[in-house]
């Protein structure tokens, strides 16, 4: 009946009987802030490891493609928090380095020879990797949601 | 007073770093991207998320929206779009992001600037269709709904049901017209 929950959605938006709260709306207006000039953004890519990341099972893999980078991202909740382990490849060269962002927290990770960096303890919801390279556009992966 | 700005307008100037004409368009169209979500059965947490991605999306896509003064229906959208990913617990990311156009006319009521087009279709309805609907947009239950309309509570599901059937074959009259 979702046809006819739209219609009464539409009439409690026109009654102003459900308003947004307050904190979504600033929500909302901060994530501005989020966006990272120049940036090419990586989309999902479909992998045999990357299935189900679900939250609360054990980890998830999520693959994101662009620009010549990979990155695998394997994702971990436990106790109502997140960690993330992950992999750039190709190595994006010396001075390289990863933000792992969330729309209250951003964790700025070098990476390590092979490509790899770890963050633990970020809050759930959204989630997403920038990766900077000296020299080249900064290459951010889709946004995605975590949750417990 | 200065007129409001168009959304095609504010769009670009979000493109070009412009946080002002972001916030304005979080005042026009937050609203309703809320009241999609909540419309497809979400809680607040996780219609706060659906919002949010939305937003997020515009973000990733700020220089690429195919069709700048379309951006409110853009953000109904994907506002729909995440949250029925919510619902289906979809892994993140899968399957790949595309927007659905759904002709519904009950989608197009909520996804474009339609509220004051809905009120008014509902002011023209009999009774008791048009106090019921009046009602029920107030979040009013089926007691108080019953009592005020001097029906049995158990007719009240069944008549509301017939009376947003009238709604819509109303509105889909009007967008026929239009």
């Amino acid at each position: 009946m979702i046809n006819d929950e739209y219609f009464l959605a539409a009439l409690r938006l026109a009654a102003g009987s459900d308003p947004i709260p307050g904190h979504v709306s600033a929500a909302a207006r901060d994530a501005f802030g989020l966006r990272v000039s120049q940036a090419v953004t990586a989309a999902p890519a479909d992998c045999a490891a990357t299935r189900g990341v679900r939250g609360g099972d054990g980890p998830g893999m999520v693959r994101f493609v662009a620009a010549g980078l990979t990155f695998d991202l394997e994702v971990t909740v436990g106790d109502g928090l997140i960690d993330v382990a992950g992999q750039v490849f190709p190595h994006p060269g010396e001075g390289s380095h990863v933000d792992v962002r969330t729309p209250h927290l951003t964790l700025t990770r070098r990476l390590a020879r092979t490509g790899q960096f770890a963050v633990t303890g970020l809050p759930p919801g959204w989630l997403s990797v920038v990766c900077h390279r000296p020299g080249l556009a900064p290459v951010q992966t889709r946004w995605v949601r975590i949750r417990p | 007073m200065h007129e409001p700005r168009d959304p095609a307008e504010l769009l670009k100037a979000a493109a070009e770093d412009d946080q002002t004409a972001w916030d304005q368009l979080e005042s026009r169209f937050g609203p309703r991207m809320w009241a999609v979500a909540r419309a497809c059965g979400l809680n607040a947490t996780d219609a706060a998320d659906a919002v949010q991605g939305a937003w997020l999306r515009l973000l990733e896509n700020l220089h690429t929206i195919r069709e700048p003064s379309g951006v409110g229906a853009w953000l109904a959208t994907t506002t729909r779009r995440e949250a029925l990913l919510i619902i289906r617990k979809e892994p993140p990311g899968f399957p790949s992001f595309d927007v659905v156009h759904d002709p519904d006319p009950a989608t197009v009521v909520l996804e474009a600037d339609g509220s004051r087009l809905l009120w008014k279709t509902v002011s023209a309805l009999h009774e008791p269709c048009r106090t019921l609907l009046q009602l029920v947009a107030t979040d009013m239950g089926s007691q108080q709904v019953a009592m005020r309309l001097g029906m049995p509570v158990g007719a009240v599901g069944p008549t509301r049901i017939r009376c947003l059937e009238k709604l819509r074959t109303l509105i889909s009259l009007q967008e026929t017209v239009q």
